[in-house]
């Protein structure tokens, strides 16, 4: 309670513009006193916000920064505010690189969400063995790729090798497809080694013929006409199609499969994720597996679209129909993953602990198991990827349906 | 200097390097989109020396340029017919080429890339960029430049003083070859993993871009135009989403103010006192 001396200076306060200035001086000082001796947990992100696969790099800047604000609001971390910093690689290998010599370097990040492509990583995951700081990718899945930079390196994601052993006999079985043809994107590491290795690996395991294996079908990424490679798609008269591409080259595909009535069943990679996909040629069949997607059951991932889809329509500056991608799911997973081991595992967050805290953090994501993810626990095989659920789905009319359950299980570890 | 610059300024050395490929052909009137190309030979090829064989890497990269600047010759023999945009189309065509042969070319990683290469620092790149740099500068005061310059400015009329032209122009883009090599090697054995996507259209143009913008006329001109092009970005960061609209508006405003480039010949004297030849 303010007694009528104060209530008479407080007066004399307002009334002077100068002692109003001081007063207001000195509150803004000790404010931004305090602000500055609140303890901060540093992460850092690698995304591409500008470039080729600008989409998602936008969408999981808009993730981020929903997490951070969600964790602040709720407390922050042990204490502590969390602040992400999050820098745009252009999807381009050598920005990514520099990008987290930046985090981790000038930074002083204690882990790194990011970079989302394969080559982005695996010009990155070296620098973070060098700078021994972890790094978790979001989105590459071309096998063995941590694998190579342990123990630093991980992915929040699975092998497409192991998701294809899945993938291929659901669209055998369900389509009775006894021949396919392949076309994929040449210039795209991830869809290149799944066109040419995984894929035509996984088809002979289930005795389904290729038709174009003398004579594979490429295109590059930014092509726009198709029409070539359709026609002679068209002409081999496979029962099936595998399209392995980005889902925004692989729409180029299915719009020009739509133009010239070829209308068979399309079988892909994580890749072809996207709800943008299923509007290019509804009446095409799409199979692809996926460890998320918008339209997911469960409370964790129907509470994380409902948060996430309307600050994506308002802020990433996409097209008024975005939805939470997988990435959006895997990216949120990994900072939250980040957020769990420095409340479990001692991290001080202090600059002289950095190197400790770093340690820490890679210790505790190397025994994490049964984390609480999206769509069910997740934990780490030895490779550094991720153990975790997936979903083989169906998109037809516009819509994603999930067929099959799966784990991207590993020996001595648990499931999902 | 934080590791973070260390790369950047790496980052630079090798630009740099591939701009002078594009700026030793250019001194010859002839303009090459497939100096990404001859890097990729370069990139490969050291690499396969160094992982395969065991063979270090400074010899690596030598037997690499000779490699490059062999096909660089070959290249230059049918490009003596074309000139200017159709020689540039003839050159991108060549790069894309070579981008398709790596690409289906499964001893090297094919689509999937080659890893295995050791990291080299970025002393070990600007002992390669400033020792190439040094001895360009070096030769654009001697009478081969002169020869270069006369081809560059009327072929005809150099052939008629008695100027092997033919020699002149395809050993240029035999040299321009080999340096664009040495980048595609320090390139590799600094990131350590390589795949063709690395050395497409976007690599070559980025070489010609930092030649134009530093100043086509001197070999310093690719030093501040490879300088600039990896530094303002990263300077741009703070402005977030707007720092590609805003790099490329600076580099039209440059372009704009400057024709020639940053830097011409007569800034260069302006700026060490010197006066111009009467």
């Amino acid at each position: 309670m303010v007694n009528s001396n104060g209530k008479k200076s407080m007066l004399k306060v307002i009334l002077n513009p100068s002692r109003l200035l001081g007063t207001l001086a000195v509150i803004s000082l000790s404010a931004g006193s305090a602000l500055a001796q609140a303890p901060e947990i540093a992460l850092g992100a690698v995304v591409p916000s500008s470039g080729p696969f600008a989409e998602w790099g936008r969408s999981n800047s808009v993730t981020l920064k929903m997490l951070e604000k969600q964790t602040n609001d709720a407390g922050g971390i042990n204490g502590a505010k969390l602040k992400i910093t999050i820098l745009d690689d252009g999807a381009k290998p050598a920005q990514a690189a520099s990008s987290l010599r930046k985090l981790a370097g000038d930074e002083k990040v204690l882990a790194v969400a990011g970079p989302l492509t394969s080559s982005a990583a695996e010009v990155t995951f070296p620098v973070a063995n060098e700078m021994k700081v972890v790094a978790t990718s979001q989105a590459s899945s071309k096998p063995g790729v941590a694998k190579l930079n342990r123990p630093w390196a991980f992915r929040n994601t699975i092998d497409e090798g192991m998701l294809a052993k899945t993938t291929v006999p659901y669209f055998k079985k369900a389509f009775n497809i006894k021949s396919v043809g392949i076309i994929f994107d040449a210039k795209d590491a991830t869809a290149a080694t799944v066109g040419k290795a995984i894929m035509p690996a996984a088809l002979k395991a289930n005795e389904i013929a290729i038709v174009n294996e003398s004579d594979p079908l490429s295109f590059n990424t930014g092509d726009l006409d198709v029409s070539a490679q359709v026609t002679k798609l068209k002409s081999l008269n496979p029962d099936g199609v595998v399209v392995s591409a980005d889902y925004s080259q692989a729409i180029t595909v299915l719009r020009e499969m739509k133009r010239q009535g070829l209308i068979k069943p399309v079988v892909g990679a994580t890749q072809l994720i996207s709800s943008a996909i299923l509007k290019a040629a509804p009446e095409i069949p799409i199979i692809a597996p996926a460890t998320f997607f918008a339209t997911m059951k469960g409370e964790a991932a129907e509470k994380f679209v409902t948060n996430l889809q309307p600050l994506l329509r308002k802020e990433s500056g996409l097209p008024a129909e975005i939805e939470p991608s997988m990435y959006d799911a895997n990216i949120y997973e990994i900072v939250s993953m980040y957020i769990d081991a420095i409340k479990k595992s001692g991290v001080t967050g202090k600059p002289a602990d950095v190197e400790a805290d770093r340690a820490k953090i890679r210790d505790h994501l190397a025994k994490l198991e049964g984390f609480q993810g999206l769509g069910g626990p997740i934990g780490f095989n030895d490779d550094g990827d991720a153990i975790k659920a997936f979903y083989v789905l169906q998109g037809q009319n516009g819509a994603w349906d999930t067929k099959v359950r799966g784990c991207s299980s590993a020996p001595n570890h648990a499931g999902c | 200097m934080s590791t973070y610059y260390a790369s950047l300024f790496a980052e630079a050395g090798i630009l740099l390097l591939g701009a002078l490929s594009v700026y030793i052909i250019l001194a010859t009137g002839q303009l090459s989109l497939g100096n990404a190309a001859f890097m990729a030979i370069g990139a490969y090829l050291s690499s396969y020396l160094t992982v395969e064989l065991g063979m270090p890497l400074t010899p690596a990269l030598t037997v690499s340029a000779i490699a490059a600047g062999i096909i660089g010759v070959i290249v230059g023999f049918p490009a003596l017919r074309l000139k200017g945009i159709y020689l540039a189309m003839a050159t991108l065509g060549f790069g894309e080429m070579m981008r398709s042969f790596f690409i289906n070319f499964p001893a090297m990683g094919g689509s999937g890339g080659f890893h295995g290469m050791a990291h080299i620092s970025v002393g070990y790149i600007w002992a390669w960029a400033g020792g190439i740099l040094v001895v360009l500068i070096l030769v654009e005061r001697s009478r081969v430049w002169l020869e270069m310059q006369a081809v560059h400015d009327d072929e005809t009329a150099a052939g008629l003083v008695g100027l092997n032209t033919v020699a002149i122009k395809v050993g240029a883009f035999g040299i321009g070859a080999a340096v664009a090599a040495i980048s595609g090697g320090l390139f590799a054995h600094h990131h350590v993993y390589i795949e063709p996507a690395n050395f497409g259209f976007e690599r070559s143009i980025d070489f010609v871009l930092a030649t134009i913008l530093g100043g086509s006329t001197l070999g310093l001109g690719s030093l501040i135009g490879a300088i600039l092009l990896v530094f303002l970005p990263e300077f741009l960061r703070p402005i977030a989403d707007w720092r590609l609209a805003a790099f490329g508006t600076l580099l039209i405003l440059v372009l704009l103010v400057r024709r020639q480039g940053i830097v011409d010949r007569t800034l260069l004297r302006g700026l060490t006192f010197r006066k111009a030849a009467s």
